[in-house]
Parts: C-alpha cells; structure tokens; sequence
C-alpha cells in the first residue's frame, strides 16, 4: 500500500493568513482568516491547535509548501522563517509557490485569472494566470504595477481575485511549485530591492 | 540546564547555547554592519531580510560549535523587545517554530536584561548591584537588588547616549557607527573646547540633545568662521562632558543604595574612555565591565539572562509570544 503525504501548507504574504494540514487532498486542519497585522501572535498558535488536534508532530510532514509572496509585507517573512525553521529542524522537503498563484488557485472560472496583492500606492504585485485542465497556468510573468492600467490593458475576459482560500488539488496540478535544494537560500521574493537601495543607486 | 537563545532586535543575527547561566558553549553572530555602513545607519527592512536569510545557517553553526543534541536543550530564550518590530519578529517565529518542533519551552527575554546580565559571564552578580545602561538606544540606571528585579532610577529624557555618539560622529564626517570612531579620537585629543552643562540637576535622569545641538552648531560656527576644527580635540570634550555625567551619576546611585557592585551594559560599555574614567572614579565598589566580544548585541547574554529570568519566575511564554518595538523591563 502506498505510504499516505502529510503536507503543510502556508501562506501568510497578504492580511489573510492561511494554514492547512493536508493527509494527501484530505484537509486534517486548517485555518483561513484576515488579521490584523497579527499573523505573529496567530500563525505558530493555530499550527500547534491543528497538529495537537491530530496528535501530530512536525517531524511526522513530508512536506512544506509555502507561499513566498511577492511582497514586503512583514507578515510574508513570518509564514517563510516558520517553514524555513521547519524544514531545517526536521529535513522536510519544503517547495515554495508564489502567494499570487495560491489565491489564483482559489478560482475555478474559465477566464484569466488576474491575481491580486496590494503592494501600497497605488500599485499592486501582479500574476495572471489561468485553469487548464485540473491545473492552474502562469499566463504573465508576475510584476509590480498599477492594477487599473493593467487590466485596462487586457482585451480577454478577466477576473480579478485577491483573496481566497487556496485549492490544494489544482496547485498539485500545476507547475507552479519549486522544491527548495538548500535550505538556508529559502527566502521571501520580494519583486523589488528596498526604498533605501534604490534611493542609493 | 543548557539553553538556546536567539537575538534579532537590530541588526546582528546571532544564536547561542549556554550551560547553567554561565558556560558559553557557543556565540554566533553574524553581523550586518557592514551592510548598513552604506546607509549611514540600520535600514530596518534591509536588516529583517538579512536576518531571515541567514536565521538557520547561524542556528546549524550555534548548535555545532557547542556539540550538542537538540535533545539535550532544557530552554529556548529569544529577545522579544525592544528592538526593530520587523528584526524581532523574524528570530521571535524562529525560536517559536525551533521550540515547538523540539517541543522545548520559550521564553521572550528583554534585550537590556540580556546587555546587563553579559556581565554575569565576567563575574557573579553581586547585590544590591548599580547598573548603567548605555547604548544606541537606551541610558538608564538601574537598581538591581537580586537577581532579575530591576528598578529604573532614571532614564535619558531625550537621545540615548549612543546616538548622541553617532550624530556627533555624523556631523563631523566620520562615518558610521560613530561610537567607536569618537571614541578613538578622543584618545588622542584634548578637552580643550567648552562643552554645555547637561547634569540636569540632582537627579538620575539624562539629557544629550543639548550637547549634541552644541557641537553641531560649534562644528558649522568654526567652518563658516573658516577657523580650524581639531577634531581629536572635539571627540575628546564632548567624551569628557558625556563620560562625566554618566560617571557622577553613576557614583551618587551608588552611595545612595549602598551597592556592592558596580556593573554597565549594552554597546557603550565598549568605550574606553568612559571604561577609563570609571575605573579611575569608582574604586569604592566591585566593578565588573562585560568582555568587549558581549558589549554589542549577541545571543549568549539573552541566554544569560533567560536562565535566570526562568529561576525567578518558573514561567514560559506559549506559542503567542510576540516581539514588541517598545517594552518594559518586569
């Protein structure tokens, strides 16, 4: 009989954060809410609430997925050194995913998917993507502009998702994920340097 | 009881495991400096992506260099505050998800009980003790009649003492961190200028704006005035005025509370001139000065300090714990 997958799954790049534990596509324990700039206080609590109720420890995952943004927003780096901690401590293979696609995979309509996360005036982090199949597709490389211009941009049917609980079959179903060789590269993608180093150059 | 501590207020990434409050067994830490040199100062977001990059890479090397197990680890202690929010928040998430895949107990530690307890490793605390607490961020005097009870005397009403250092340093040109820069200037010049009276009257309170303003103004008065400016002898006037105030304040909290020891901490403690003048001044009482290695941020001294915050209080934090940008020494 084939061994079942214990997958954890976070995402924390945007004001929702999201955390599930999956025994192959059958969801143990999760919890999708918006906070408050408190995904601190609220990401390490609800992982124990979700493992203790399975009787379950870290060491037993096969699996971390994470979503790595786009983003500078400081709650990002708390889901990516939690996972990052993670899959050092207790050799987990962790593969990493870009937050845009894990809200683009919380849609199943057929037009392209323009994913969503608030990058603060007036610009947005950008991915467009698309369902094929039981998979979800980049359609766009993702970038960091002004979602109105963007989407005026775009003569096909469109629908714009900023949020949204992540659908764990279709992100199995795309090629979207990256296995993490080394661990201590895991990092956030930020899109862009900082203020400072770009006030620099 | 062998702890694990973890400390990213600022801009060092470091870990440490220390055996029984004492035993240094391992100190990493992986510094930014040179990173933030550029910038004339710490860049926040620059210094929380640093820490994130280099987090686990300092934890395998912490957790070799002391050979040991996981297993054999009783504590985790990680500075929750005061700091950088964006800093603390990366090594807060780390030392959670560590402890809670180990399934060891944290503890938040506050950053200035670890700079005061890096004394501990030099020697053992004496009370009721006297402590100067001055660094970039903080100067205040501190009665400590046991272990981990601290009572604020008094405090800086304005700059902390460290960074009234690096904006005098910044004014002249001479880089960053100015603190050690003006320190070893100093050395070499004399006290020849007029410094302001920043005493503040009788009382354990501090005051640096207005000495910093006046050497600003000396130092723009002096060029429009094309007149030399002997900067060794600057650095050594305002050294004088600031390591004289410290010291005399210092010194009446000490006969006031009949204290055994003397101790100072956080990143000014490295100065020699102030170092000087105490040892010069203070002869009354025991003085005891962290090692230069554990004046600037590290994690050993949040280990330090961890254990006997722990003895004290036998409590741990859960998995709520926060990093907090402004806190209170309990």
């Amino acid at each position: 009989m084939k061994k079942s997958l214990k997958r954890l799954l976070i995402d924390s790049a945007t004001k929702y954060l999201y955390i599930a534990l999956y025994e192959d596509l059958e969801c143990l324990g999760k919890y999708y809410q918006s906070g408050n700039n408190d995904h601190s206080t609220k990401l390490m609590v609800e992982i124990e609430r979700i493992f203790k109720l399975n009787n379950m420890k870290i060491a037993d995952l096969d699996e971390i997925i994470i979503g790595i943004g786009p983003g500078s927003y400081t709650g990002l780096r708390i889901g990516v050194v939690v996972a990052k901690m993670f899959g050092w401590n207790n050799d987990i293979t962790v593969k990493t995913i870009s937050s845009l696609a894990m809200i683009a995979s919380s849609y199943s309509g057929e037009e392209l998917i323009v994913s969503e996360i608030d990058a603060r005036r007036g610009n947005s982090f950008i991915g467009v993507f698309k369902n094929k199949g039981k998979g979800l597709f980049l359609a766009e490389e993702e970038l960091l502009t002004n979602l109105e211009d963007y989407t005026n941009s775009l003569e096909n049917p469109y629908k714009i998702v900023s949020n949204g609980e992540p659908n764990l079959e279709r992100i199995l179903n795309s090629n979207l994920l990256t296995e993490v060789k080394d661990i201590h590269s895991l990092n956030p993608n930020y899109l862009r340097i900082t203020e400072a180093e770009r006030n620099l150059k | 009881m062998i702890v694990l501590s973890v400390e990213s207020s600022c801009d060092e990434t470091s870990v440490s495991i220390v055996r029984d409050g004492k035993e240094v067994l391992s100190n990493i830490v992986l510094s930014q400096i040179d990173i933030h040199k550029a910038y004339g100062g710490v860049v926040p977001e620059i210094a929380s992506r640093e820490h994130i990059k280099g987090i686990t890479m300092v934890f395998e090397e912490a957790l070799k260099e002391a050979n040991i197990d996981k297993t054999n680890i009783d504590l985790v202690a990680v500075t929750n505050g005061p700091g950088l929010i964006g800093s603390l928040l990366v090594g807060v998430n780390a030392a959670k998800a560590f402890a809670f895949s180990n399934d060891i107990e944290i503890i938040g530690v506050h950053h200035i009980a670890g700079h005061i307890y890096a004394n501990q490793i030099t020697a053992e605390l004496e009370f009721p003790l006297i402590c100067l607490v001055v660094s970039g961020g903080h100067t205040e005097l501190i009665l400590m009649k046991e272990h981990y009870d601290f009572q604020k005397l008094g405090e800086t009403m304005d700059d902390a003492v460290g960074e009234a250092y690096d904006k005098v340093a910044r004014t002249v040109g001479l880089g960053y961190p100015g603190g050690p820069i003006v320190d070893k200037l100093a050395q070499k010049g004399k006290p020849s200028y007029k410094m302001p009276n920043i005493s503040l009257g009788n009382n354990y309170n501090f005051s640096f704006s207005g000495i910093k303003s006046h050497v600003i103004n000396l130092v723009h008065n002096t060029k429009q005035r094309n007149e030399e400016l002997v900067i060794e002898d600057l650095c050594a006037s305002f050294q004088e005025t600031v390591s004289e105030v410290l010291v005399t304040k210092s010194l009446k909290a000490i006969k006031e509370y009949n204290a055994k020891m003397f101790i100072i901490a956080g990143g000014v403690a490295a100065n020699k001139g102030l170092r000087k003048k105490i040892n010069k001044r203070i002869t009354m009482v025991k003085v005891v000065v962290p090692e230069f290695r554990y004046c600037t941020d590290n994690a050993a001294m949040i280990g330090i300090a961890g254990y006997y915050q722990y003895l004290r209080n036998s409590s741990t934090d859960d998995m709520s714990l926060n990093g907090l940008s402004r806190m209170k020494m309990k």
